[in-house]
C-alpha cells in the first residue's frame, strides 16, 4: 500500500515537473485563431471570511468592462474576450498556486489581479519567469513596485502614498500625536502600517504600541487591553473588514477604549465593514484612492449598472480599479497584437513593455501613467468617516504636492 | 471516551522513586530537556516583561489580568464545547472528525436565520428570552442534522476502512460543507443583531427611568450590557455575557457528564467506545450509539456556535476553521477521547491564548505560536495529553 | 423441537473457510459442550449464532424460528446471549455498569434489580466490588462478571466461550460449579471449552469440532469413554 502510494506520488511529481518544464518553454507569444477567444485571467479572493465580497467585486468590475468591450479589434478583425476567474485566497500560497496555473495555460494573455498584496508578491516571480503580465486593481503594498518584478503593474495607488496621507491626516488634521498600530500580518496590512509608522514618527508623532493579529482569530480583547494600557489617542489598523470590525466592536464594548479613535484604510472601506461593525462603525476613519472628480458621473453610472446587474450594492472600492485594469490590458492587446492569416499573435514581451509604459490612459479612476516600475495610478486619497448608519462622508483629500510632498486638505463642513 | 481520571497503576514512578531519581530520568530524555528549557525560558520572559513594565511605570495591573482571564474563560468555554465533540467521536470511533468545525459553523449560521427572523418579526424585542431560546434550539438542531448526515453519508460506509480513509474523508467533508454553505447562502458575512436581554430588574437596579414618580428599572443586560463592578477593592468593567457563556458552557458540560455517566445510552457509549463487538453481543445497537454520540457532540457545538455568534456577531461559512483547530488542539492537550480532558483543555487554551501575550509582552500575532507551542510542550511531557491515559495495546 | 438448531452452517473470514457445515442441536434445559483443538471453529460457531460473523450458508433456528439473518444486537432480545472468549468485560465500566450492560435490552427496572440480586447471590464476590472498575478485578472475578453480565439478559440460552481460560484449578472448579448451578435454575447452556474433561462431565451432549467440521457428536458420557477423544482431548496416552 505504502509503496503504491509512493509510486503515485513520484508519478505526480514527475507530472508536475513536466508541466513546469512545459510552462517554462511556453511560447513567448500567445496566438488566438480566428474562431478562438482572447482569455484574460482574473485572480481574486473568491473564498474566505470577509474577503470573498472584495474578490467578487473585482470580478464584477472586470465583467462590466468586458460587457462594454466584449471584443478586441486587431487588424480589423474582432476577437471575443473571455475571463478566467480563479481564487487567489488572498494569500501567498494562493497567489503562487494561481500563478502556476496561469503560466501553465498558454492561452491566458494577461491577468487582472491578484487581489491581495501577499498573493501579488508570491505570484510575481512566477509570472516574471514566464513573461506574463498582470495588472492588479488592489495590491497596494509599497514594496511591490520596488522589487523589480517585470510582470507587476497596478491600477491603484501604492500604500506608500496612502500611508503618508493617513499619517499626515492624523497629525495635522486630527491633531493627534500618539497612536497605536495593529496589522493583520498580510503584506497589505503590514506594509501600510510600516508606512504610517515611519511617516507619523517623521512628522513628530509617537507610536506607543504596535501589535498584530491573525486573520481568522476572533478574540482580540486581550490585545486591546494591552493597547489601551499604552494610552494611544488613535489606533491605526492595516487589514480587512472581518478583523477590523471585531477590533472596533471589542474596543468599544469589551475594553475601556471608547475614547480612542479607530482608523483603517481601503481594507475596511465600504461594503462589509459597516454591516459587520454595526453601530460601532460610527466615527471610524477609512481612506482609499478616489476617482478624480472629472469622472464622477461615469463612475456613478458604472456603480448603478453594477447594482442593477448583480442585485446588490458594490462592496469595496476596487470594482472601478478592476474596470480600469481590464481596459488597460485590452488596450495593450489591441496595440501590440498582430494578425496574420486571421490569427492573432500577442507577443508577451511587447505586451509587458506596452503596459509598463502606458501614458495618459483615461480610466475611471483618473489618468493613469505607468512609470516603468509597475506604478500606474496617481489618484488622490480620500479620507472618510463612518456615520452611525454606516454611510461615509469625506473629511479630507490627500494629493501629491511639489517635491514629493503631500497636501492634505480637510473638507469644509 | 475514557471515563475517570483514576487509572489502574500503569504509570511508572511510584512513591518509592526519589525526587533525584525522577530528575535523572527526566534529564535522560533530550526532548524533555528541551521542553524544560522552554518552560524556564518562558518563566524568565514573563519575569523580564513584568519587571520591565513596572520599571517603565506601567505595571501590569491585577484588574487587567483578571479581565483578560475572563475574556479567555469565555473564549475557552467555546473551545471546550467544540472540543467535546472531537473527543466524543474520537473516543467511540478512534477517528478525528475534522468536519466538526463546520458543524459548529452550521449552528451559528442557521441560528442566524432564526434570530434574524425574530428580529424582523419583533419577537426579539417583545419576548427576548423566547427568541434566544428559539435561536439556540434552531442552531443546535441544524448542527445535529449536519452531523447525523455526515455520519450517515461520509463515515458509516467507511467504518471498516483503514484509519487514514475516514480521516481524509472528514477533511473533504469539511471543505464540502464550507462550499455548500457558500453556494447556498453566499460569501457575505452575516451579523447577529444586537440583543439586549434584561433580567432581574428587582435585583439589579440598572437603566432606571422615573415614570410618574415610580422608578422603573430594566435590570441587567446579560448580552450587551457592560457594568462597573467593585470586587475586592478593584474597579472592574465587565460584560455579563462572558459569565453567561462560561456558566452555560459549564452547565452543558455537566449535563453531558450526567448523560455519559448515568444514563443508559451514556453507559452504552462507553461500552461501545471500549469494545464494539462485545457491546453488540450485549444487544447494544452500535450504529445507534454512534449516531447518538455525533448528536451529543453536535448539540454542544451548535449551542457553542450560537453563543459565540451572540457576542462575536460575525458568521460566515469559513468561521469554523480557526475555532475548530483551536478546539481540536484543546482536545489533544486534554487527552483526546477524554471528556474532562476536553473541558479542561478548552478552558486552559482559551485562558492561555488570552493571557500569554499580555504576560510575555509578545505580539498577539504569536498567540497561535503559543497555542501550538503549548501543545508540543504538553505532548513532550505527557504524550497522551494531560488527562489522557496510557493507551492500552488494544487501542493503540 | 430443540431449543437451538444449527443446520449445516458455513462461515467465512474473507477467503478463510472457517466453518464447513456445522450442525448442532441444543435441547431445552441441557448443557451442550463444544470441544476441539485451537482453531477448530468453536468461537466462530458461537459468533455465527450471535450474528457477529453471519453464516454464508445454512440455517439457525431458535425455537423453530429462523434467526440466521437477525443482526447481532437483536439476537439478545430473542433470548440468546454470549459470554465471549477472553471475558471481554468492559474494563472502564464499574461492576454494576457491566451488569447493567448485560440487561441493556430490558426495560423492566424492578425485574432487573431482582436479577442483579440473584447474580449477587450466585456470585457473591461481585457484590463486594460493585463500584470497582472492571479493569481492576482479578481474572477469576472478571470471569464471574462476564457470566453475571450475560445472566442479566435473562437468556433462554447462554453461550459460554472458554470460561475456565487462564484460571487457577481451584477457580476452574468454582466456575464449573457456578455453570452447573445456573443450568439447574433452568438456563440452557452451550459451553465451549478447552478443558474437555470437566466440560464433558457436566454436559449432557458433546460435539467434537475439528477444522470447521463436526468430527464426533454424542452423549457427553459416551464421549468421555471414546478412545479417540480420550487420546486427543483428554491428554491420555
Ligand atoms: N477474525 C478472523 N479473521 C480471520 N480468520 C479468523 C478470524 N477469527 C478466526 N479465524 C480463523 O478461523 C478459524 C476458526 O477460529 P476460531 O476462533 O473459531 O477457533 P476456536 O476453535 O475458537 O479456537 P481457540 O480454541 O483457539 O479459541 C481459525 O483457523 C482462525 O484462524
Ligand atoms: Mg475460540
Amino acid at each position: 500500500m505504502v509503496r503504491r502510494l509512493l509510486v503515485v506520488f513520484v508519478l505526480l511529481l514527475i507530472a508536475a515537473l513536466g508541466v513546469t518544464a512545459y510552462a517554462q518553454d511556453a511560447a513567448p507569444s500567445v496566438t488566438v485563431t480566428a474562431d478562438g477567444q482572447v482569455v484574460i485571467g482574473l485572480a481574486a479572493a473568491l473564498s474566505g471570511e470577509g474577503l470573498a465580497p472584495f474578490g467578487e467585486d473585482i470580478q464584477r468590475g472586470a465583467e462590466l468592462a468586458l460587457e462594454d468591450r466584449p471584443t478586441v479589434t486587431v487588424g480589423g478583425i474582432e476577437f471575443p474576450v473571455s475571463l478566467d476567474p480563479q481564487d487567489d485566497q488572498c494569500s501567498a500560497e494562493g497567489g503562487q498556486a494561481i500563478a502556476n496555473r496561469f503560466v501553465s495555460d498558454a492561452s491566458v494573455v494577461a491577468i487582472v489581479g491578484p487581489m491581495c498584496s501577499s498573493a501579488c508578491r508570491a505570484a510575481a516571480p512566477i509570472l516574471d519567469e514566464a513573461g506574463y503580465s498582470s495588472v492588479s486593481p488592489s495590491c497596494t503594498a509599497p514594496d511591490l513596485s520596488t522589487s523589480e518584478f517585470s510582470s507587476f503593474n497596478r491600477a491603484v495607488v501604492s500604500d506608500a502614498f496612502q500611508g503618508r496621507v493617513a499619517a499626515q491626516f492624523i497629525f495635522d488634521v486630527l491633531g493627534l500625536t500618539s497612536i497605536a498600530t495593529i496589522h493583520d500580518g498580510s503584506a497589505y496590512g503590514e506594509g501600510l502600517v510600516n508606512v504610517v509608522t515611519a511617516s507619523f514618527e517623521a512628522l513628530g508623532g509617537s507610536v506607543v504600541a504596535a501589535d498584530a493579529v491573525n486573520v481568522g482569530d476572533t478574540d482580540f480583547r486581550g490585545l486591546l487591553e494591552d493597547i489601551v494600557a499604552a494610552e494611544p489617542e488613535l489606533i491605526y489598523f492595516g487589514g480587512f473588514a472581518a478583523e477590523g470590525a471585531r477590533l472596533v466592536q471589542q474596543l468599544k464594548n469589551d475594553v475601556d477604549g471608547g475614547e480612542i479613535v479607530f482608523m483603517g484604510a481601503d481594507g475596511i472601506k465600504g461594503g462589509e465593514f459597516p454591516g459587520l461593525a454595526g453601530a460601532d462603525a460610527e466615527g471610524v476613519y477609512t481612506s482609499s484612492s478616489i476617482p478624480s472628480d472629472a469622472n464622477k458621473e461615469a463612475v456613478d453610472a458604472l456603480l448603478a449598472r453594477y447594482t442593477e446587474k448583480y442585485g446588490i450594492e458594490p462592496t469595496g472600492p476596487f470594482q472601478v480599479n478592476s474596470y480600469d485594469a481590464t481596459n488597460m490590458i485590452l488596450d495593450a492587446i489591441e496595440a501590440v497584437g498582430v494578425v496574420t492569416d486571421g490569427t492573432l499573435t500577442v507577443d508577451r514581451a511587447a505586451l509587458s513593455e506596452y503596459l509598463r509604459s502606458i501614458e495618459g490612459f483615461e480610466g475611471l479612476t483618473g489618468t493613469l501613467n505607468c512609470d516603468g516600475t509597475g506604478e500606474c495610478s496617481a489618484a488622490d486619497i480620500g479620507i472618510d468617516i463612518y456615520a452611525a448608519d454606516g454611510s461615509l462622508s469625506t473629511v479630507a483629500v490627500g494629493s501629491p504636492g511639489d517635491d514629493n510632498s503631500i497636501v492634505v486638505t480637510a473638507s469644509e463642513g | 471516551m475514557a471515563s475517570t481520571a483514576s487509572q489502574p497503576a500503569t504509570t511508572s514512578g511510584g512513591d518509592g522513586v526519589s525526587l533525584a531519581q525522577r530528575i535523572i530520568k527526566l534529564l535522560r530524555n533530550p526532548l524533555q530537556v528541551a521542553g524544560l528549557v522552554i518552560v524556564i525560558f518562558l518563566v524568565w520572559t514573563i519575569i523580564q516583561n513584568l519587571t520591565g513594565l513596572a520599571a517603565a511605570g506601567r505595571p501590569l495591573s491585577v484588574e487587567r489580568i483578571i479581565r483578560v482571564i475572563i475574556f479567555g474563560l469565555a473564549q475557552g468555554s467555546i473551545y471546550a464545547l467544540i472540543a467535546l465533540g472531537y473527543t466524543l467521536v474520537y473516543g467511540i470511533l478512534s477517528m478525528i472528525n475534522f468536519a466538526h468545525s463546520e458543524v459548529f459553523m452550521s449552528g451559528a449560521y442557521i441560528g442566524f436565520f432564526a434570530i434574524h427572523w425574530a428580529e424582523q418579526s419583533g419577537l426579539l424585542y417583545s419576548n427576548t428570552a423566547l427568541a434566544l431560546l428559539i435561536t439556540v434550539t434552531v442552531g443546535m438542531a441544524a448542527a445535529v442534522t449536519i452531523a447525523v448526515l455526515l455520519e450517515r453519508i461520509a463515515y458509516r460506509p467507511l467504518r471498516g476502512a483503514p484509519r487514514l480513509v475516514p480521516l481524509i474523508t472528514a477533511i473533504g467533508a469539511s471543505i464540502a460543507l464550507q462550499q455548500i454553505f457558500l453556494r447556498l447562502f453566499g460569501s457575505a458575512t452575516r451579523v447577529y443583531p444586537e440583543v439586549n436581554f434584561y433580567v432581574l430588574p428587582q435585583l439589579f437596579r440598572l437603566e432606571c427611568e422615573t415614570i410618574d414618580g415610580a422608578e422603573i428599572c430594566k435590570g441587567m443586560d446579560l448580552i450587551n450590557g457592560r457594568y462597573d463592578v467593585q470586587l475586592l477593592g478593584m474597579e472592574l468593567q465587565l460584560r455579563p455575557i462572558f459569565f453567561v457563556v462560561f456558566f452555560l458552557a459549564v452547565l452543558m458540560m455537566a449535563i453531558l457528564w450526567y448523560i455519559v455517566r448515568r444514563t443508559k445510552i451514556g453507559k452504552a457509549m462507553r461500552a461501545v467506545a471500549e469494545d464494539r463487538k462485545t457491546a453488540s453481543l450485549m444487544g447494544i445497537n452500535v450504529d445507534r450509539v454512534i449516531v447518538s454520540t455525533f448528536i451529543l457532540g453536535a448539540a454542544l457545538a451548535g449551542a457553542a456556535g450560537v453563543l459565540f455568534a451572540l457576542y462575536n456577531t460575525q458568521v460566515s461559512p469559513f468561521m469554523g476553521f480557526t475555532p475548530g483547530i483551536k478546539a481540536f488542539t484543546a482536545a489533544v492537550i486534554g487527552g483526546i477521547g477524554n471528556i474532562p480532558g476536553a473541558m479542561f483543555g478548552g478552558l486552559f487554551l482559551g485562558v492561555t491564548e488570552s493571557l500569554a501575550p499580555t504576560l510575555l509582552g509578545m505580539s498577539s500575532q504569536l498567540e497561535d505560536v503559543i497555542v501550538f507551542g503549548l501543545l508540543i510542550l504538553v505532548l513532550i511531557f505527557r504524550p497522551t495529553g494531560i488527562f489522557g491515559e496510557v493507551l492500552s495495546e488494544k487501542k493503540a | 423441537m430443540s431449543l437451538l438448531e444449527v443446520h449445516d452452517i458455513h462461515t467465512f473470514y474473507g477467503k478463510i473457510h472457517a466453518l464447513k457445515g456445522i450442525s448442532i442441536k441444543v435441547e431445552q434445559g441441557q448443557i451442550v459442550t463444544l470441544i476441539g483443538s485451537n482453531g477448530a471453529g468453536k468461537s466462530t460457531t458461537l459468533n455465527t449464532i450471535c450474528g457477529i460473523t453471519p453464516a454464508a450458508e445454512g440455517k439457525i433456528l431458535l425455537d423453530g424460528q429462523d434467526i440466521t439473518r437477525v443482526p447481532a444486537h437483536q439476537i439478545v432480545t430473542r433470548g440468546v446471549i454470549q459470554s465471549p472468549e477472553g471475558r471481554k468485560i468492559f474494563m472502564r465500566l464499574t461492576v454494576r455498569e457491566n451488569l447493567e450492560m448485560g440487561a441493556f435490552t430490558r426495560n423492566d427496572k424492578a425485574e432487573i434489580a431482582r436479577d442483579m440480586d440473584f447474580v449477587f447471590t450466585r456470585l457473591p464476590r461481585l457484590k463486594e466490588r460493585i463500584w470497582q472498575l472492571g479493569g481492576t478485578l482479578s481474572g477469576g472475578e472478571q470471569q464471574m462478571l462476564a457470566i453475571g453480565r450475560a445472566l442479566m439478559a435473562r437468556p433462554r440460552i447462554l453461550l459460554l466461550d472458554e470460561p475456565s481460560m487462564g484460571l487457577a484449578p481451584l477457580l476452574v472448579e468454582e466456575i464449573f460449579n457456578i455453570i452447573k448451578g445456573i443450568n439447574e435454575q433452568g438456563v440452557t447452556i452451550l459451553l465451549v471449552e478447552q478443558n474437555a474433561l470437566m466440560a464433558l462431565e457436566i454436559a449432557n451432549q458433546g460435539y467434537v469440532l475439528q477444522s470447521g467440521e463436526v468430527k464426533l457428536a454424542d452423549d457427553a458420557d459416551k464421549l468421555l469413554d471414546n478412545d479417540e477423544v480420550r487420546k486427543l482431548y483428554l491428554g491420555e496416552v
